[in-house]
């Protein structure tokens, strides 16, 4: 029942509310009404848009000492979570059997358990760094810290399904997960995929002024 | 002002009550099986069963197996580590152990310093900041060194409470959850335990590179000891750390390393570790977690409940000037250039920094 439950009416619901959740998003987006820049641009807003976006991976030099933690933390976060999200074997084959129809290498066993280590030190540091500095505290939702728990719960039911004994664990796991693609499309989640365009949209307005960023 | 101050102490409240029911949980369970298992045996002598000895014919043969004077390496087709020996005798030995010391002697120990913790806060009470809060502030902490605390601490706690459940939950879940729930319990518990394990290494270095500048012991801590921290003896002079405290740091740093090397032992045998050597390594493990688990009780109590402003530092990273006076003396001298005046075995409370001032570590600078 439960099984039944998870895997089937509650999964399919998480898949639809995730695609046209997000699919929304970015219409409502791109729908925005946007000022007309009348002004002759000074250089390409194309080229400032992608710069704009590679440099986005780099700390400014200015502020990279006070951001130096959320950079490592959140470089091993999600450089760990990515590594878990394609290359586990068991999400490969779940991928394989249900959405894609066909798989990649899998990456060693040794390999997924760094990368589990290294992205539950990244989430949990920047969690503890975003409850104890002041900046953070101030910018942070409740919002935020949903998703960081949430997140979390994901990864440790991953976690705690790892050796794949028990079909309550593989169920509990993917009870979160679901919850968390539902969850996706109305949080702050949605950077994942948003940073790219919003980088490009900033770079772009920015570069056709002549402003480097 | 007032509303805030009773959310607060409402909030401590909650966190206190539910801080011990937690504790009272992870300690008091364990001890239940073996109440009711010396109850069931003891109390009803009927029910053991009756030996009669028999002459068993391969006597000799069973007794060459188990190698019972000594371990006798063989020869097998199987290339691994000892994979010459039949049986070995050692783990019957670490089985009895574990079974009959640990497990047993942990639980005391646990329940030994909570009881101890509850009744000293029953008959001292807390202790409060004499004369109250000043309003002034001193850093006492970095952002660093506060987030390195608390992810050592999540991370312990995580592994605390799954290597408890590993070697308790024999006793403690199976009657509550049947074999089948406590497997799936168990299974889940140490696949975290064997993930975040690596984590916990990595962190006690990181405390160690941060924090082990103020805690080298000098003759001043001999006072510190010989007045009980302040408990016989009135008031006792410290520097940025105390005496106690420098004690715990130094029991985190050695039963810390002893659990995480011990635990790698444990979790990559891939490097021909033998049958003696984890066992040894499990032994260690188990004695540094119970011996780091028991005394984080009074770490906990002491930094929340215990004494009152002491949770500030490691939140906020800051303490209340008054706080620093009574507790830790030569440091607020240090930080604030201002001498305190020991009067009657309390610390004065003249004096002090501008108001709303913080200064910051390290540098005595008001900012």
């Amino acid at each position: 029942m439960l099984e039944q439950l998870v895997d089937g009416i509650l999964w399919d619901i998480a898949l639809v509310v995730f695609f046209v959740g997000i699919a929304w998003r970015i219409v409502d987006v791109i729908r925005r009404p946007g000022r007309n820049d009348l002004a002759e641009p000074r250089s390409s807003g194309i080229s400032a848009a992608i710069m704009a976006n590679i440099h986005g991976f780099f700390p400014r030099r200015e502020i990279s000492p006070q951001i130096r933690i959320h950079v490592i933390a959140g470089y091993m976060f999600h450089l760990g979570l990515l590594m878990l999200l394609f290359f586990a074997a068991p999400h490969v084959k779940f991928i394989e059997e249900h959405i894609t129809g066909f798989g990649w290498t899998v990456m060693p066993y040794w390999v997924f358990v760094l990368s589990a280590i290294i992205s539950f030190a990244g989430l949990i540091l920047l969690w503890i760094h975003r409850l104890l500095n002041p900046v953070s505290q101030l910018i942070s939702k409740r919002g935020d810290h949903v998703a960081s728990i949430l997140v979390f719960v994901v990864m440790l039911t991953g976690c705690m399904a790892l050796a794949e004994s028990s079909t309550g664990l593989r169920l509990f796991h993917r009870f979160t997960v679901e919850l968390l693609m539902i969850y996706f499309p109305f949080s702050a989640l949605m950077h994942a995929i948003m940073f790219v365009p919003s980088r490009a949209y900033t770079g772009a307005l920015f570069g056709r002024r002549g402003v480097k960023l | 002002m007032a509303t805030e101050k009773n959310t607060k102490s409402g909030r401590m409240r909650k966190a206190f009550y539910f801080s011990i029911l937690s504790l009272f949980i992870v300690v008091a369970l364990p001890l239940i099986p073996y109440a009711i298992d010396a109850q069931a045996v003891g109390g009803n002598p009927d029910n053991v069963d009756k030996v009669v000895a028999l002459p068993n014919p391969a006597i000799n043969l069973w007794n060459n197996v188990r190698q019972r004077d000594g371990v006798i390496q063989g020869s097998s087709q199987v290339k691994s580590v000892d994979s010459g020996i039949l049986i070995n005798k050692t783990g019957e030995d670490w089985r009895r152990f574990r079974l009959e010391k640990l497990v047993p002697y942990g639980a005391y120990l646990m329940a030994g310093i909570l009881g101890a913790i509850i009744l000293f806060y029953l008959v001292r009470g807390k202790t409060l900041i004499p004369g109250g809060h000043s309003g002034k502030r001193i850093a006492r902490f970095t952002l660093n060194q506060r987030t390195a605390h608390w992810f050592t601490a999540g991370v312990f706690w995580l592994l605390a409470i799954t290597g408890l459940i590993l070697l308790y939950g024999k006793f403690v879940l199976i009657p509550l959850l049947g074999a089948e729930g406590f497997s799936v319990t168990a299974a889940a518990c140490k696949e975290m335990h064997n993930l975040f394990g690596p984590l916990f290494l990595l962190a006690v270095l990181a405390m160690l590179i941060l924090y082990v500048k103020d805690n080298f012991f000098n003759l001043e801590d001999l006072k510190w000891f010989a007045k009980g921290g302040g408990m016989f003896g009135g008031h006792v002079s410290a520097g940025r750390f105390n005496a106690g405290e420098k004690t715990w740091f130094w029991l985190v740093m050695i039963f810390g390393i002893a659990l995480g090397i011990s635990g790698l032992i444990l979790e990559f045998a891939i490097f021909g570790q033998g049958r003696e050597v984890m066992a040894l390594s499990h032994v260690f493990h188990g004695i540094s977690a119970l011996i780091l688990i028991s005394i984080s009780f009074g770490h906990i109590y002491l930094g929340t409940v215990g004494v009152e402003g002491t949770l500030d530092s490691m939140t906020t990273g800051s303490v209340d000037a008054a706080w620093a006076k009574a507790h830790h003396d030569h440091w607020y001298e240090e930080m604030t250039g201002e001498s305190v005046a020991i009067e009657s075995g309390e610390t004065s409370m003249q004096g002090g920094m501008a108001e709303g001032g913080v200064t910051s570590p390290g540098t005595g600078t008001a900012t």
